[in-house]
């Protein structure tokens, strides 16, 4: 009996112990999970992906518009297309000759601008005017958004946009109850009810079919566990749930799961949170939602796969309605309101999917960010990097590049190449060249072949698209009018005989000047290089800024020495801004989440050459546009002032062209990685790539040309001497530019363009008052 | 020597015949008729007294760029001008103002740049050619 007695007592407090331990243990366990919990909870919840946006858009009247590139910017933009006239924010509807938009909230990090309802009327693809819709006043200026280029993803690739519970619509709020866990605010983390129903079902059909999960339960599982489905990772999710009860607000959890759910995918983004799902479903802010929609979200949270609209609109609708018929037996809504909610059909806004746009651009960017930024730092803290880009220029750049690469391949049927990575390639550079801005950038063919930038990583030889530079180099000396000779030479340089190649088109009788550099002929080039002497052609080079080596070779004056195409650009830049060189400009502004500036950057410039060598060194260019080697521009289309130069490299390798207003720098390279032959000069190559893209882009054409700076005089020149015009005498007068100090003062000596008396009294006057 | 005699006599004689002189009718031109591309420019100057609407545009930026000046908000001042220049790039007033915010931001460097692009811009303005001189001064001042 007495042993009886002590072993009965001995079980007994074994049990005890073994109750009590197993209680310390699952109360240690959770207060490991209340650990893990706090952790996340008071620490950033989410990782939110960094934005890389374009700059916005200014219209204003009388700007020159291409039309389909602005609608396709503002379907970029999500604007939607209604049918009627835009009554909320993200609405737009066009016309035949115009198109009217309810603009967003403009929050940029130095302006913030309410959304409003503005008509945008269009005439001869200008904009007539701007009219406030709600106002009726006329803007003198409008400015679009940025555009969304890039989101720096983390491994996981979810987007999401945080919404707080406060802007969450009730119906929202009711619709996840009804479908989710209807007693959320009555329960502790766990409902007896639904897990008993969930057992039932498992036991009856042998394996786990249902969770019965409370949202706490279902916030447990997506945050911090594993989507497995064992008996063990239930009991954690249970437990978790009950400390997050313990721990947490029920309001608090509620947004949690609102803003952490997965509803949806954007191809291989994960569309996470009611806040993200509103725009992706509907294109609106959450709060903004119908009842229709709130239900059909909710619907989507039990399988957006299966009851997506993008994937099957009658399943999503008649998942939508249980729901609504579910909100209805709860009482959250009427009878009449789920009858009307009921017979919507479920519109939606339509997507495209996150891509890289302008990614030669966006790793350009990415790379001056300081070190600081990470690239996890950039996939999870959700800053915002405001740059230069113009979505449509960069539009109108990939499309002038494909489409001339292809017409290349075409006619010149050997450039094919079966392999992605071997294809002929080009560049694109648009910049603005007072302010540096890079408007758009084309690194490359095709970014998912090869991700080498050959913008702003590449070192081609630049062949005559280095000419302008040494011409620059001998305007101290001479002048566009000078003479050069263009005779088949051979000069001694260090001890070496060194002959040019290239010919000349009338070879042996002299060019002048600007003839030679709009023909780019060779012979007068190295002629004047020689003259001018290599060092001096070095100086000039190394002022513009190249971080390429430069030799004094005579070579150099025939563009024999490798550059970067965007420092080539840059470089081009100097004579359209007044002989400034602008610091080429991609990011401007890096914001953190809460809208402070992290760094700002802005234009800055340094003076390089002056003025008036610009204007003359555009002038001289305008030539090679007109008269010269690019003259075909005239046929492309291009009727207003340009200044350009197109370069071709020794046996085709490389073909440019860098073509410029005082409103707009392009510059094109086409050739191939591997240095093979493109078979054509840079005028047939480049220069149609060239025009194809600055006729689509009317809106940086002005059609005005350089005004005229203090230090430059124009004369008339007799065309064949380059000497000053005979009045009656020289039979082609030509008006020059020179600079002031360097104006010809010897009338022409043709014999036969020598007339009278009066010409020798008007050259004794002109001598007079020049000496 | 010589020629600065020869200079100062020719226009004293100058002076003495036309101050007796009726305007003279100047002699039709020897050189050959204008292209139409010319009589294109000449038509386009002709329009400058209206203001073409870039200039409106970039004018009303400029505005904003002076406001945000005035209110201390530098960088967010630069910003807008910048834009103003990338729409107009003629507009002198815009390059007054960067010179100034650069000027308030420290950096002389670049203010010099811009009030040297400034002064260009804005020669012909007699309103605005002794403002751009006066910045020129501060500069200065500013510099040493």
């Amino acid at each position: 009996m007495i042993f009886r007695k002590s072993t009965k007592k001995k079980i007994v407090l074994s049990l005890w112990l073994l109750s009590f331990f197993i209680v310390l243990g699952v109360l240690l366990y959770c207060l490991y999970l209340s650990i893990l919990i706090d952790t996340r909870f008071s620490g950033r919840r989410w990782g939110i992906p960094s934005k890389v946006y374009s700059d916005s858009t200014l219209l204003f009247p009388g700007q020159k518009v291409n039309q389909s590139l602005l609608i396709n910017k503002l379907r970029r933009l999500e604007y939607r297309n209604v049918a009627h006239a835009p009554e909320s924010s993200g609405e737009m509807r066009r016309g035949e000759a115009f198109v009217e938009l309810y603009l967003r909230d403009l929050e940029m990090p130095a302006k913030r601008q309410k959304g409003f309802p503005v008509k945008i009327a269009f005439r001869n693809q200008e904009i007539e005017n701007i009219i406030r819709k709600d106002n009726g006043a006329a803007l003198p200026i409008l400015e679009l958004e940025p555009e969304k280029i890039m989101l720096f993803f983390g491994p996981e690739r979810q987007q999401r946009q945080l919404v707080s519970i406060d802007r969450v619509p009730k119906h929202l709020i009711h619709a996840v109850l009804a479908a989710e866990d209807s007693r959320f605010f009555e329960h502790h983390g766990f409902d007896i009810r639904s897990i008993l129903r969930a057992i039932y079902i498992n036991i009856r059909h042998g394996t786990i079919r249902q969770g019965g999960s409370t949202l706490t339960q279902q916030l447990a599982k997506s945050y911090f566990l594993t989507p497995e489905r064992t008996f063990a990772r239930k009991i954690k999710e249970l437990l978790m749930a009950l400390t997050m009860e313990i721990k947490y607000h029920k309001h608090v959890i509620f947004e949690i799961y609102l803003n952490e759910i997965y509803l949806g995918q954007k191809g291989s983004v994960s569309i996470n949170g009611v806040g993200e799902a509103a725009f992706f479903y509907f294109g609106k802010p959450v709060e903004n939602l119908s009842l229709a929609e709130a239900a059909t979200m909710a619907g989507l949270i039990k399988s957006p796969g299966l009851y997506s609209p993008y994937v099957s609109e009658a399943k999503c609708r008649e998942h939508r309605n249980k729901v609504l018929h579910d909100m209805e037996r709860l009482g959250y809504i009427t009878r009449t309101q789920m009858d009307g909610a009921s017979q919507e059909p479920v519109k939606t806004v339509g997507f495209t999917a996150y891509g890289k746009k302008a990614p030669y651009f966006v790793d350009y960017v990415s790379k001056q960010l300081p070190t600081l930024y990470s690239q996890k730092i950039l996939s999870s803290q959700g800053l915002s990097l405001y740059t230069t880009l113009d979505s449509q220029v960069q539009e109108a750049a990939e499309n002038a590049l494909e489409r001339g690469l292809a017409r290349l391949e075409k006619t010149h049927p050997s450039l094919k190449r079966s392999h992605p990575e071997g294809k002929l390639q080009g560049v694109i550079i648009v910049m603005q060249p007072k302010t540096g801005y890079i408007l758009a950038m084309v690194g490359g063919r095709d970014y998912s072949a090869t991700q080498f930038n050959r913008a702003t990583q590449a070192r081609r030889q630049p062949g005559s698209a280095i000419k302008p530079f040494v011409y620059l180099s001998g305007l101290d000396q001479f002048t566009p009018a000078t003479e050069l000779s263009n005779e088949q030479k051979t000069y001694d340089v260090d001890g070496k005989s060194w002959k040019p190649h290239g010919k000349s088109s009338d070879s042996g009788k002299g060019i002048r000047m600007r003839d030679a550099l709009a023909r780019s002929d060779n012979l007068a080039t190295v002629d004047l290089a020689m003259r001018v002497g290599l060092d001096r052609i070095v100086d000039t080079v190394k002022a513009f800024q190249f971080s390429t080596p430069v030799k004094p070779q005579p070579s150099l004056a025939l563009g024999a020495y490798e550059v970067i195409p965007l420092e080539l650009a840059r470089a081009y830049c100097t004579f359209a801004s007044d002989g400034v060189e602008p610091y080429p400009l991609s990011l401007k502004t890096l914001v953190d989440e809460n809208g402070n500036v992290l760094e700002q950057r802005h234009m800055t410039i340094q003076n390089i050459i002056s003025p008036a060598k610009a204007y003359v060194m555009s002038d001289m260019m305008r030539s090679v546009v007109t008269e010269g080697t690019a003259k075909s521009a005239k046929n492309m289309g291009i009727t207003f002032p340009v200044a350009g130069k197109t370069g071709t490299t020794n046996e085709y390798r490389d073909a440019w062209f860098v073509g410029y207003t005082p409103d707009v720098l392009v510059l094109v390279w086409v050739g191939f990685d591997n240095g093979e032959s493109v078979s054509a000069e840079g005028a047939v190559a480049a220069l149609p790539i060239w025009a194809d893209l600055i006729r689509a882009i009317p809106q940086y054409i002005s059609g005005e040309w350089f005004t005229m700076p203090p230090g430059v005089v124009k004369e008339k020149v007799c065309s064949q001497s380059g000497q000053l015009a005979v009045e009656r005498g020289c039979p082609e007068p030509v008006e020059e530019v020179f600079l002031e100090g360097n104006v010809p003062i010897e009338y022409c000596r043709i014999p036969e363009h020598k007339s009278g008396s009066g010409d020798a009294v008007k050259k004794w006057w002109k001598k007079l008052w020049r000496r | 020597m010589e020629a600065k005699k020869i200079r100062l006599w020719v226009s004293y004689f100058i002076c003495f015949i036309l101050s007796g002189c009726a305007a003279a009718v100047s002699s039709p031109s020897r050189h050959p008729a204008k292209t139409p591309s010319d009589a294109r420019i000449e038509k386009k100057e002709s329009r400058e007294a209206k203001p073409r609407p870039r200039e409106v545009a970039s004018l009303h930026l400029t505005e904003q760029g002076q406001m945000l000046l005035e209110r201390g908000k530098v960088d967010e001042a630069i910003g807008v001008l910048e834009r103003a220049v990338s729409i107009y790039p003629s507009n002198g007033k815009n390059y007054y103002y960067l010179a100034e915010a650069w000027l308030r931001k420290g950096n002389v460097a670049q203010a010099r740049e811009w009030n040297r692009l400034a002064g260009m811009y804005l020669a012909g303005d007699s309103e605005w050619s002794p403002r751009v001189y006066e910045q020129r001064g501060r500069i200065h001042v500013q510099n040493r």
